[in-house]
């Protein structure tokens, strides 16, 4: 064997030595999510007081009705939607990830306790009324089907086939958290609109499911939005 | 990746969907997508780089497999799958839609130690010097799903890879690459000859062909410089796959591969016993100058009912070296002491001739009721060679011994040494193959499928030679180029019916143009006894019918069992086991009598009738009947989220019904693993095998000599019965081969944040031992009181050991920088019985060795520094 690759040997097993030290610099900029996403995928269904939480809603029924239905489209309906999905958004309204002029102050002073108690009253009310929807419209399709092509997903894999949240089968194998998707069907088109624009622009993007529809909303036109939010208001 | 049923979309099955299909697009940017590879090749990576793609400044990414689900997911059998590399997000092209990325690894390997070792070196090029570990190129629109992408390796010009990708995802996809791969065979060997990689070895001028004394010969080898032989593969391809109307799919797909380089070879002048300077045995050196052209056409169409596919493969063989002509520096002395009228100084191969190969393929099939399949395959192929044979020898002068005018067994090469002396000028020859397959599968309900699958094939073998010489009327070929008769009278290798001297020798005049037909029947059940427990049950019934074989039909009937259950305490178990029984009709132990001179006109019993062809209890061991079973068990079982243990043990058991022949053999091994990936930071896997595996053989040696019997040349040797006067038991002998396998490995990695560290630790070891017994020394070949003393001892066991240490430390300098430092310490032992005594000496009375073996130990280590850079 030469002398000289026992040398090298030696540098090679001394910088081993410095690792740790090398361990304390600043991570590179490839590292993970910003910390204040919220990673959403060992989470349970949540639960609260339904009661507690109808006490609480003088200054919510201002804009989404007193019986969660919403009183301007601009504004989303929270009747019988998923309690996880609308606690997981007042908890981003409260920490600051998801921001809006009115529902951030709002959600400032809420307890922990509160937005549970909140979104399991709100998940209890009946959901808007059904509308007939056009299954044969381009919105149905993208809903249904998505649209492979052009790598579309189709949006009831995780919403549902009804628009009322996903219907797992069992399975071992490790589940999203199904009870934060939310339930679509009736929304207001003109919220569905804004949403997804926000997702394909990344500016709502607090927490992990919101990296997915970042991903799901790049693959849709402006016209697919459209045509999504009108199918899905009206069905 | 919709998966539709009945108009319902399963939520499940359509977010698995989603997530692959992000997951598909990580590897998009990620830039390796071989997994979906149909056509060109298939491996690409050396020993720097095994998998040809260590994406060092791209770090697992924490967020695993998917964002909508925590922890990896697992196999179906519960095995963890590893994280993806985070994605690089690439960088624009101008400002069209088009993104690129790229790293380039480059930098200095030094090699130490016994950098020459043939087990170190046996298919890496290891050399100090300037290297590309990667360069790596990726070009992708995500609007169109179109992409480019180059990577390349190069550790030397003998061992390098390059590689193109180009394509649109949904649509079409070319592909070409080249690469060159290193064959080391022998990094010891000291031919002696000149000429070595050419077709013609020609000996040094100090040794005389024909006329040099074994003294000599160790001189000039004892001062041969070393030689390394082996070969290279190149490699290089072109392929493409792609729509082209609706449906319907096509794809080609074309590859070279060039092996050139040199080989061990034999040289026979005929056996160099019983007595010292008769014969000779060499080792010699061949060259190889391949070159092998695959042709794969394939046409697809997936409907609604029926699937089809149509399919051609042609594969195109070429030698550039078809002969090997070699000097023998020994005398040839023959077996009856009379003055040598004739010495042969030369030997010839004629080495492998060009062929070609083709085959087309349709396959259909439908979907039938009860949730079913029909599929149905049909194909032909041929295989067809007709090179221009070469003369039957080279020798010049005359051949043979001449004992006396009335027994003058030489013969003229003049006669046998010209295309003339051939009864055709090229082989002609042709293997046709068919097939027919149908399978039908249903699973009418979730609990109970069943299958049944009938199989016919065959392979008829047209070539029709017989070896004439029409110059002469004989039949036959001159044997070993000429020596053999020139050592022993008469035997020439050629039968005369107008020559009482060669009237009587049986000879082979014709190929055997072995053919089969095979036709298979399936049938087979699976239960679902539970959700997560199922058993199946398969019974195949295999008729083989040979032809110019001992036997004219094999039946091989086969049952197995197979049950899979996923939660046994937690655990995957897969247990399987099969019995096979193989009989069939009566078995003829000398079948090729037509073959030989023995079946031509004029052919002349000898007064003590012919010599058995074998002794009639000898089985060959693919026609003898034949119990087997087979067990094997496999358990996975997940500790957390982030570990697995698995074990597998199995064992094969084989008895032949054979008094003479292989009787046994027999297999038990198990595997122990164990696989931890606590984050995306840390990955640990250990592993540990042994094998252990058993054959035993059963033979009789004939009775040739007066103190074995000599029986040969006298009327007991048409006798071919064990126990006869021929073969009788006391020269019966046994053999008991074992071999012993270990392997171990232990790797490591933990990224640190801005350091990487890799270690990999493996070991891998065997040890051989061939054990004998016999009735009484006749069995043995040489029975003087020394070799009678020498056979008592045994022999050695054969032993191969490798320790091997890999070590990497990756800094990441920058997120666009970073260097890599490497690092190898290999260590090995081996010992091999064949080549004892070759460190002293390579030549031996006539026998006259090339290669010394393996090193018996070494080490050796290579460290190397790289930059890594992002493009």
């Amino acid at each position: 064997m030469t002398h000289r690759t026992p040398l090298l040997w030696v540098c090679l097993l001394m910088s081993t030595v410095v690792l740790d030290v090398a361990a304390e610099a600043p991570a590179a900029s490839t590292s993970a999510a910003p910390p204040s996403v919220q990673d959403l995928r060992r989470m349970h269904p949540i639960s609260g007081d339904a009661k507690a939480g109808a006490a609480k809603t003088a200054v919510c029924l201002a804009c989404h009705g007193p019986q969660g239905v919403a009183i301007a489209p601009n504004f989303p309906h929270l009747a019988g939607q998923s309690a996880s999905y609308l606690y997981v958004q007042l908890k981003e309204f409260h920490d600051g990830q998801r921001k809006d002029p009115v529902m951030t102050g709002q959600a400032a002073t809420l307890t922990d306790d509160d937005m549970r108690n909140l979104a399991s009253y709100y998940a209890t009310l009946p959901p808007k009324p059904a509308g007939k929807g056009d299954a044969s419209s381009r919105g149905a399709q993208l809903y249904r089907a998505g649209d492979p092509a052009r790598g579309i997903p189709p949006c009831q894999a995780c919403h549902g086939p009804a628009g009322l949240g996903p219907q797992p089968h069992p399975s071992a194998a490790p589940q999203p958290p199904w009870a934060t998707f939310p339930h679509l069907r009736g929304q207001s088109g003109l919220y569905l609109t804004k949403q997804l624009g926000d997702f394909k622009r990344g500016t709502r993007a607090g927490n992990s499911n919101a990296r997915v529809m970042h991903g799901v909303a790049q693959t849709l036109s402006d016209d697919d939005i459209q045509a999504l939010s009108a199918y899905l208001s009206s069905w | 990746m919709l998966a539709l049923k009945q108009n319902r979309t399963t939520p499940t099955v359509l977010t698995l969907s989603l997530l692959l299909g992000l997951c598909g697009m990580q590897d998009v940017l990620a830039g390796d997508t071989s997994d979906t590879m149909r056509v060109g090749d298939t491996q690409f990576g050396n020993a720097l780089d095994p998998l040809g793609w260590t994406p060092m400044l791209q770090p697992a990414d924490p967020d695993g497999m998917s964002l909508l689900h925590a922890g990896m997911l697992r196999t179906p059998t519960g095995n963890l799958y590893p994280y993806p590399p985070m994605v690089n997000a690439g960088k624009p092209v101008g400002q069209g839609d088009w993104l690129y990325n790229g790293e380039i690894e480059f930098g200095y390997l030094h090699v130490g130690g016994d950098r020459n070792a043939e087990y170190f070196r046996q298919y890496a090029d290891w050399r100090s010097g300037p290297v590309l570990g990667l360069l790596a190129l990726n070009f992708w629109n995500p609007k169109t799903g179109e992409y480019v992408e180059f990577r390349g390796n190069h550790l030397s010009a003998d061992d390098q890879f390059y590689r193109l990708r180009a394509g649109q995802y949904g649509s079409y996809r070319i592909e070409a690459f080249y690469r060159d791969m290193p064959h080391t065979v022998s990094t010891n060997a000291y031919p002696i000859w000149n000429g070595v990689g050419t077709t013609n070895l020609t000996l040094p001028p100090s040794l005389v062909p024909g006329g040099s004394t074994p003294a000599q010969v160790a001189a000039v080898s004892a001062v041969t410089p070393e030689h390394n032989i082996g070969l290279k593969r190149t490699r290089e391809g072109l392929s493409y796959e792609g729509v082209v109307y609706q449906n319907w799919i096509a794809s080609a797909g074309i590859t070279n591969e060039k092996r050139t380089g040199t080989r061990l070879w034999g040289g026979s002048m005929f056996f160099n016993y019983s007595f010292p300077d008769n014969g000779g045995i060499l080792e010699t050196v061949r060259p190889i100058d391949f070159r092998t052209t695959d042709i794969n056409l394939s046409l697809r169409n997936v409907g609604k009912v029926w699937h089809f596919l149509a399919t051609y493969n042609g594969s195109f063989f070429r030698n550039h070296k078809d002969y090997l002509d070699f000097q023998s520096p020994f005398a040839l002395s023959n077996v009856v002491g009379v003055p040598q009228v004739a010495n042969i100084t030369t030997g010839q191969f004629s080495l492998e001739p060009n062929n070609d190969y083709h085959n087309v393929r349709l396959d259909l099939s439908r979907e039938l009721k009860w949730n079913g399949q029909l599929t149905v395959a049909g194909a032909w192929g041929t295989m067809r060679q007709n090179d221009a044979l070469l003369p039957p020898t080279n020798c010049t002068g005359t051949g043979g011994v001449y004992i006396s005018p009335t027994a003058n067994y030489t013969f003229p090469c003049a006669n046998w040494n010209t295309t003339a002396a051939l009864s055709e000028p090229s082989a002609n020859a042709r293997i046709d193959t068919g097939l027919l397959d149908a399978r039908a599968t249903f699973h009418p309900n979730q609990a109970f499928g069943w299958h049944a699958g009938l199989r016919w094939y065959r392979e008829d073998d047209k070539t029709r030679y017989l070896a004439y010489n029409p110059l002469t009327g004989q039949y036959g070929f001159i044997s070993e180029n000429g020596s053999q008769g020139t050592v022993v009278p008469g035997q020439t290798g050629f039968f005369d019916p107008n020559n009482p001297l060669y009237a009587s020798n049986s000879v082979p005049v014709r190929n055997v143009p072995v053919s089969y037909t095979d036709a298979v029947l399936e049938l087979g059940a699976d239960w679902q006894l539970s959700h997560k427990t199922s058993l199946g049950v398969t019974y195949t019934y295999d008729r083989n019918e040979p032809k110019y074989r001992e036997r004219n039909r094999v039946d091989d009937q086969r049952f197995k069992l197979a049950w899979v259950s996923r939660d046994v305490v937690g655990a995957t178990i897969r247990l399987s086991w099969e019995y096979a029984r193989r009989d069939g009709d009566q078995y003829n132990y000398d079948p090729y009598v037509p073959f030989y001179s023995q079946s031509l006109p004029g052919f002349v019993t000898p007064a003590v009738g012919l010599p058995a062809y074998t002794v009639a209890d000898m089985r060959m061991y693919d026609l003898s009947n034949r119990t087997e079973s087979k067990a094997r068990l496999i358990v996975t079982h997940p500790l957390g989220e982030s570990a697995t243990i698995s074990a597998t043990f199995y064992g094969n058991r084989d008895n032949y019904d054979a008094l003479i022949g292989r009787q046994s053999t027999r297999t038990t091994g198990a595997t122990l693993q164990w696989d931890w990936q606590p984050s995306p930071k840390t990955t640990m896997n250990g592993y540990l095998g042994v094998e252990g595996s058993r054959m035993g053989i059963a033979n009789v040696n004939d009775a040739d000599s007066v103190d074995n019997g000599k029986i040969y040349g006298s009327i007991g040797q048409t006798n071919p019965n064990l126990g006869g006067p021929f073969y009788p038991y006391a020269n019966q002998w046994w053999e008991y081969d074992s071999e012993t396998n270990r392997n171990a490995g232990l790797t490591f990695s933990h990224d640190f944040g801005r350091v990487r560290a890799d270690l990999s630790y493996n070991y891998t070891g065997s040890v051989g031992h061939v054990g004998y017994n016999y009735a009484t020394i006749g069995a043995l070949a040489f029975r003087d009181a020394a070799s009678v003393a020498a056979s008592n001892q045994g022999f050695p066991d054969d032993k191969y050991r490798t320790n091997t240490l890999d070590m990497g430390l990756s800094f990441r300098v920058t997120s666009n920088v970073g260097v890599r430092l490497y690092g190898r310490y290999e260590t090995g032992a081996f010992s091999d019985w064949h080549y004892l005594g070759l460190n002293n000496t390579l030549v031996y009375d006539h026998r006259l060795y090339t290669d010394k073996g393996g090193q018996l130990h070494y080490n050796a280590s290579l460290v190397g520094v790289m930059l890594n850079l992002k493009l």
